[in-house]
């Protein structure tokens, strides 16, 4: 309380307070627009519409990690943003209704920018995607492979029937692609290894102790370097402005609030939106079919056990309910536990995220961070699940095809060496 | 041949799992030019080395200007002149002592360099030997030791003494000067001129990032730092609640009930049942192999399979729930072209903003290990992923058909190969002909 400065509200600073502000946000987004097209945008000036949209396109879509995007059209780009913010469940309609073209709706844009600001801490989120990575980074969860998204709308090349010598010829295709990529990142990984063996004792930081690829070839190229070290003091700039942005906000979002309130009111009853085929149903419906499968099993696995061991447990004395009463709380504990794993919050304690990786001798003190031989760890059980997972799989097929095959006469059915 | 639209989505899948190893090759092609191309000799730079601007207190340098190049002021090359002259000197002199004898030619002084961790140390090292030797020439090699060491072998590359005023001495501006390039051409050293290629394996640890970088870099991390600290901190109390009340204004002013759910917390919550399945599953294996070895065991284990099919129908529930909000409401989950997501899945919160923590190896076996380990789990899960879209949508066909000829058989046998070999194995299939007769 005693560090909150209070202030005579001078109507100068007041009046000046929001410009600045805005200022402030436009230093820290990533393709500022200027401050004008902020105001103009209040009032639904046609000419603000272009550069909020763009902006907007740059906030929704991560920047692809090639580094080379297409940049693409402004109808296009407007198109990405419509159907970006109405999987976020953007609630305004007008926005939907806006034309492609890029041409109208600065004030409906502005209003866009503001939810998604005022939502999660979207800025933060930006520079971190954008953030410059000064070291080798290896990321240690799986997360990133889980989340691709499923596939796009099918190619119209794809139309039409294929032979299943097709499909056997693109997992052939796909079984070569990995084993390349097994073999290059072997090599990555012992050139890793090498650059930062012969690097070790050049860095300032010491708890990093050597230099990492990108580091090293800063110094192998002078204008390489000179460019990084421009990214690096752009993003101090916007880290900067990121901080101040958030001493102040508030005047920005009264003003979000006046905005608001200068645009029309929308029609209560929701109009019919075109319908467009899911492919996510069809995830929905894959994990609808894979739980019941799981719970038919469950079932049929307890119930002949059940029987067997009331059977042969009847009745006991009253240390039987006791105990019973502790087993049951004990199971129930578990699996709270194991809800946890997959409910919101859980997960946390495996490490996430890309790590720096850096080279130490063997019995270094611990403490600095992840140990690579506890990740190997992890990895391997994980691997150990998914092996199980797939067998089961893949047993399943073995035995419903040969209860297909299995029923007519006078095929035999060998089944390929080397099981 | 496939039906149509079984076609489409197999090949879709397919494709999309080509894409996205396709996507990871060209990712690691990139970095493996880079990390080969460094480890090669390097090629000498084209620009000058670089140099904090000359003057008497550098301090306040602008960053930017740490990589370009400055001119020297007449008086610099005056001092340079005067600098090359003690260079040739202390060069003849040092010759007509290694010709008696001396075993230390000036090149294998710069070999030597190589076992100490190339800081300030090592060229304050480097200095004594050379005052050791020539007692009587205390102060040239002083001055010689700043550009000495850079014109001989490193003169591409940036070494950290000529920037450091402890070792330049009394006003020896001469250290501030541009040391190499214009030294090297002006200073026809005796010894031999061989231009030594640089390589990372032999003086990779000479190497010194500049002090513009480093700056830069320290005030990089602070500032994460603040921004991660600062996030959760009271000084937004006021704006998170204007935040609030200006979300729940636009919620209301759009006329859309509040509870409707977005797609994107559809298909998180679709992902999250979908690992809680698995996880299921897993516990489920886990208690079956269990072998119990008392009625209690046996008990606990019955039990917990008992609560695992009840989280199975709890989720179960769960997820015709979001079946029927996706219909009713009219959502579209999955808009066409819809982009990938903005915000990465993991990372939770706060962590993705500090600077990222270390992941520690001690071999490059042990990367290697990693790194293959990693690449294996991602393989199986893609794995995992097409063989139940296969199973899906193949079975079903194999199931439909009623002619029993040979196209039939052939589709069993690719089905068989798919679903149950990973499409690297056939088996044979023999029929028994009626005899004929």
């Amino acid at each position: 309380m005693g560090r909150r400065r209070r202030r005579r509200v001078d109507p100068a600073d007041a009046a000046r307070a929001l410009p600045e502000a805005i200022a402030v946000l436009t230093r820290t987004l990533p393709t500022g627009p200027s401050p004008e097209t902020f105001r103009r945008a209040k009032f639904d000036r046609p000419e603000a519409a272009p550069a909020l949209w763009r902006l907007l396109f740059c906030v929704l879509s991560p920047m692809p990690a090639d580094g080379a995007s297409p940049s693409l059209a402004l109808e296009a780009q407007a198109r990405s943003v419509k159907a970006a913010l109405r999987f976020q469940g953007y609630p305004r309609r007008a926005l939907a209704q806006l034309p492609d073209d890029g041409s109208q709706g600065g004030r409906e844009l502005l209003l866009a920018l503001a939810w998604l600001l005022a939502r999660g801490p979207t800025l933060e989120q930006l520079l971190a995607q954008s953030r410059v990575r000064l070291g080798d980074e290896m990321p240690v969860c799986e997360c990133e492979s889980l989340a691709s998204p499923g596939p796009a709308v099918p190619s119209v090349e794809a139309d039409g029937c294929v032979d299943i010598r097709h499909l056997q010829w693109l997992m052939g295709k796909l079984r070569f692609r990995w084993r390349k990529l097994m073999a290059s990142q072997q090599e990555q990984c012992a050139l890793l290894g090498k650059i930062h063996s012969y690097t070790r004792g050049c860095h300032s930081d010491r708890s990093l102790g050597h230099l990492s690829v990108t580091e090293t070839e800063l110094l192998r190229d002078p204008e390489g370097g000179q460019q990084l070290l421009q990214r690096l003091e752009r993003e101090n700039v916007r880290l900067e402005a990121a901080l101040e942005w958030r001493r102040r906000e508030l005047v920005f979002w009264q003003w979000m609030d006046t905005v608001l309130g200068a645009c029309p009111p929308e029609a209560s009853q929701p109009t019919f939106l075109p319908k467009i085929p899911a492919q996510g149903a069809a995830e929905l419906e894959l994990v609808v079919r894979e739980l019941q499968a799981l719970q038919e099993e469950l079932q049929g696995v307890a119930e002949t056990r059940w029987a067997a061991w009331e059977a042969r447990v009847g009745g006991h004395g009253p240390e039987w309910s006791a105990s019973r009463r502790a087993l049951q709380e004990a199971v129930r504990q578990d699996l709270v536990a194991l809800q946890w794993a997959w409910e919101r919050g859980g997960g946390l304690a495996q490490p996430h995220g890309p790590h720096r990786l850096v080279r130490t001798e063997a019995g270094a003190p611990e403490g600095r961070g992840l140990q690579a031989t506890e990740v190997i760890e992890v990895l391997r059980s994980r691997e150990a699940c998914l092996e199980v997972v797939l067998g089961q799989l893949q047993g399943q097929c073995r035995q419903e095809l040969a209860r297909l095959v299995g029923t007519l006469p006078g095929l035999i059915w060998i089944p390929p060496p080397g099981r | 041949m496939l039906p149509a639209d079984c076609s489409s989505r197999l090949v879709a899948e397919l494709r999309d799992a080509l894409d996205s190893c396709a996507q990871r090759q060209r990712q690691l092609e990139r970095s493996l030019r880079i990390s080969r191309r460094l480890l090669r000799a390097w090629e000498p730079a084209k620009t000058p080395v670089p140099e904090p601007t000359p003057g008497p207190e550098t301090d306040e340098e602008v960053p930017s200007s740490a990589f370009t190049a400055c001119s020297p002021s007449p008086q610099d090359l005056k001092e340079l002149e005067l600098l090359t002259q003690v260079l040739e000197k202390a060069v003849r002199v040092r010759k007509g002592i290694s010709k008696a004898g001396g075993d230390k030619a000036p090149t294998v002084k710069s070999e030597s360099t190589a076992t100490s961790p190339a800081t300030r140390a090592s060229t304050r090292l480097r200095a004594s030997d050379w005052t050791g030797s020539h007692a009587s020439e205390t102060k040239p090699p002083r001055g010689i030791r700043q550009t000495r060491v850079p014109a001989k072998d490193l003169s591409e590359h940036r070494l950290v003494s000529v920037e450091d005023p402890a070792c330049i001495g009394r006003g020896a501006r001469a250290a501030k000067l541009e040391p190499s390039r214009r030294s090297q051409e002006t200073v026809p050293l005796a010894a031999p001129q061989a231009r030594e290629v640089f390589t990372l394996k032999d003086k990779g640890i000479l190497l010194q990032l500049p002090v513009a970088f480093r700056k830069a870099a320290s005030q990089n991390s602070r500032l994460w730092a603040q921004l991660s600290s600062t996030h959760t901190s009271d000084s937004g109390d006021a704006a998170t609640t204007a935040k609030n009340h200006f979300l729940q204004k636009m919620q209301t002013t759009s006329g859309w009930p509040s509870s409707r759910l977005s797609p994107a917390e559809v298909e998180a919550e679709v992902g999250r049942l979908q690992k809680a399945c698995s996880l299921l599953r897993l516990r489920m294996g886990e208690e079956l192999t269990a072998d119990p070895k008392d009625w209690m065991q046996e008990y606990r284990c019955l039990l917990t399979l008992e609560g695992l099919q009840a989280l199975a129908g709890q989720c179960l529930h769960r997820l015709q729930e979001l079946r029927t909000a996706v219909v009713e409401q009219q959502l579209e989950p999955w808009p066409e072209g819809r982009l990938p997501r903005a915000s990465s899945p993991c990372g939770g919160g706060a962590d993705t903003i500090r600077s990222p923590p270390l992941l520690l190896y001690s071999s490059t076996q042990e990367l290697q290990t990693l790194a293959a380990l990693r690449l294996r789990v991602a393989m199986l899960n893609q794995q995992i992923h097409l063989e139940k879209v296969l199973m899906a949508e193949l079975l079903p066909l194999v199931r439909e058909q009623e002619p029993l000829g040979p196209p039939w058989l052939a589709l069993c046998r690719a089905v068989h190969s798919l679903l149950c070999e990973g499409g690297e194995r056939f088996l044979t299939i023999l029929r028994e002909d009626e005899p004929a007769d």
